[in-house]
């Protein structure tokens, strides 16, 4: 099938590309016009991919577990993508970022793509933009966490001399807190399009299964990680472990929630 | 200086240093790993934990006001000002939404009117809201499903009476409630078949017309039977609803609908009777005809009246946050962080 190979392609150009930004880390090579090449290529790969299945099946990405992390994968490279080409300075951050998108694609390539049956809920404006804000979200959290783990690897001897052309700890550090504050906002509208649509949908704007659980969770520890470092003299280092534990708690609120629980929320009405 | 001025300022040092530990940042550290423990807490426990929020919340509230007042950076902060601000209307709302909220069921007959009962209710202690004044009918319903009885979108048309008196139509159904006097009626995912009886007592008075509601279709398929109580009587039916094959085709898209030819057995005592629409049975003390099988609808309603200000304070939350970051960053580019070496890579 087309949209197969288009992914399989798609996930060819990640994979080569992350090897690249890895291995340009280890062997201290410039390898970056090459790696942003090969990650537009991949993004308009699963460009393609995605839009074959959304015409054939007549909806989004939104349902089955294939669909949620072949969108996410797409959403997380693009946002990448963007701060790789916009931000030369912080570019060997990939080799941080590229291991957490092979494990999601490896899992996303293990997942059936058979289709799923769409709710009657699901038909609205609402859930565009709820799932729209939280991929920015994600998006933002994941470049946050690639400087981080910069930050935290330069702690190391091996990190320190291969991460030591990156700016300083400090600059980074304030590029992590930008992109967390981005992140911040957009969770917060999340939460608000998520809210309406629970409404309309449950007839109850909050109701704590278990996503809206986490979801709040994860908003309260970004809260946190932003107001230690707004109040109080954070070292980098202490911040990139505030960063890390947003983007873990986060990351297992969108994809391992979702696939221990049956509430509404799933779609499993 | 007057003796009396001396402990009144005394005082004053004394609240005002109560306000500046009240309003320290540390302990809304302390407040949000509280709240979410907290949330957590409620979530995995599976007795009432309401005190897991309340105790969190609360404090959040005191520290956030502590704050506001003494704390000088939202005098010079416009924006975290208003955020803050907004975050403790959030607060306060979301206090008086679970004080007055309602929250319930019912189940409607097709082409019968809602009187104002609930089957179950929970709602805040200070709820007093118009729900003996809301009234409106059910005038049948489709659901379509998708192959493997998937259940498709609902549509409900629904008659009401509106604030002036007047008759309404609406059609309502998944993301469309009805909306009468605050209250928000959702079609829910239960419904079923409801045999329709008139029971005519032998004294001569008039007859009254009701129906069973037999368990939800097609959620419980094989259990399509009831104990239920004639009215006045007090004499306890039986009633079982039989018909031929599956009503929704798995194989297919398909939609709910009434049997095309069934029948309805009856059982009192140690009597039985198969009945179609339009036979009757008597009874000791009257005479019960079985008129027909109708539908029934199970609906949600939910009263929040908080709902338009929480929407309202989030947004200017979200908004002010914004415009916060947006002064804060807007002096130093995002691409301002030198490279060493042009396109360097390490
Ligand atoms: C759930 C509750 C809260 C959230 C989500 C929240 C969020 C925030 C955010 C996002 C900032 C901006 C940080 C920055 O500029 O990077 C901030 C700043 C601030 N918050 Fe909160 N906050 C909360 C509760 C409180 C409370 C209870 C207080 C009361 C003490 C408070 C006092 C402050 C102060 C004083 C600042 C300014 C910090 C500075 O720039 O030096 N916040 N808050």
């Amino acid at each position: 099938m087309l949209e197969a190979q288009q992914l399989w392609a798609a996930v060819l150009a990640y994979v080569l590309a992350g090897s690249g930004a890895i291995f340009g880390v280890v062997l201290r090579r410039n390898w970056q016009r090459l790696i942003l090449g090969l990650m537009v290529l991949g993004l308009a790969c699963h460009t393609a991919s995605i839009v074959v299945r959304w015409d054939r099946l007549g909806h989004g990405p939104f349902i089955t577990m294939f669909e949620i992390l072949s969108s996410n994968v797409w959403s997380l490279m693009l946002a990448f993508t963007i701060a790789y080409w916009r931000l030369p300075a912080i570019r060997p951050s990939a080799a941080v970022v590229m291991p957490i998108l092979f494990l999601m694609m490896g899992w996303l390539l293990m997942t059936s793509p058979k289709a799923g049956h769409f709710p009657p809920t699901y038909h609205t404006t609402w859930l565009f933009i709820h799932i729209g804000f939280g991929k920015v979200f994600l998006g933002a959290v994941l470049v946050a966490v690639g400087l981080s783990g910069v930050v935290l690897m330069r702690a190391t001897v091996w990190g320190r001399d291969r991460f030591q052309r990156l700016p300083a700890d400090g600059r980074l550090d304030e590029l992590a807190y930008r992109c967390m504050a981005l992140g911040f906002i957009f969770e917060t509208l999340m939460l608000i399009a998520g809210a309406i649509w629970a409404q309309d949908a449950w007839g109850r704007y909050w109701a704590w299964d278990p996503l809206e659980t986490w979801a709040f969770v994860t908003w309260l520890t970004l809260a946190f990680a932003l107001h230690a470092r707004a109040t109080s003299r954070l070292s980098p280092q202490a911040a990139s472990w505030l960063v890390v534990a947003v983007f873990v708690i986060a990351f297992l609120t969108f994809f391992g929630v979702p696939f221990v629980s049956t509430s509404p929320h799933k779609g499993a009405v | 200086m007057s003796a009396a001025s001396t402990p009144s300022r005394a005082l004053r040092g004394r609240l005002w240093r109560l306000l500046s530990r009240l309003a320290s940042l540390k302990l809304t550290l302390a407040i949000l790993v509280l709240l979410a423990v907290g949330v957590v807490a409620a979530y995995l426990s599976d007795t009432r934990t309401v005190w897991a929020l309340v105790l969190p919340l609360t404090l959040c509230a005191i520290n956030l006001m502590a704050a506001i007042a003494s704390n000088g950076i939202f005098r010079r902060q416009l924006p975290l000002l208003v955020f803050h601000l907004c975050l403790l209307a959030l607060i306060v709302l979301v206090a008086l939404g679970r004080m007055t909220y309602l929250k319930g069921q019912l189940e409607l007959t097709d082409g019968t009117w809602f009187e104002g009962q609930l089957s179950a209710v929970e709602a805040g202690p200070w709820h007093f809201g118009r729900l003996d004044q809301v009234r409106f009918a059910s005038d049948g319903f489709r659901i379509d499903y998708d192959p493997g009885m998937r259940r498709g979108p609902t549509r409900n048309a629904v008659r009401f009476l509106d604030a002036s008196g007047a008759v309404g139509q609406a059609v309502i159904g998944d993301q469309t409630p009805l909306t009468l006097c605050g209250y928000r009626f959702y079609t829910s995912h239960n419904k079923g078949f409801a045999p329709t009886f008139a029971w005519t007592p032998a004294g001569g008075a008039g007859s009254v017309t009701g129906s069973v509601h037999l368990p939800a279709y097609p959620l419980h398929e094989y259990r399509q039977a009831r104990n239920w109580r004639l009215p006045e009587s007090g004499i306890e039916a039986w009633t079982m609803l039989q018909f031929d094959g599956a009503l929704i085709d798995p194989e297919r898209a398909d939609e709910f609908k009434l049997p095309a030819e069934h029948v309805l057995v009856l059982r009192v005592g140690d009597r039985r009777w198969t009945l179609q629409p339009g036979q009757y049975v008597v009874l000791p003390g009257g005479r019960l005809t079985y008129q027909g099988l109708r539908a029934w609808m199970g609906y949600t309603v939910f009263y929040d009246w908080t709902i338009p200000w929480l929407l309202a304070a989030a947004v200017s939350a979200t908004v002010a946050l914004g415009w916060h970051f947006w002064r804060k960053f807007a002096s130093q580019p995002w691409d301002g962080v030198e490279v060493p070496d042009g396109d360097g890579n390490a």
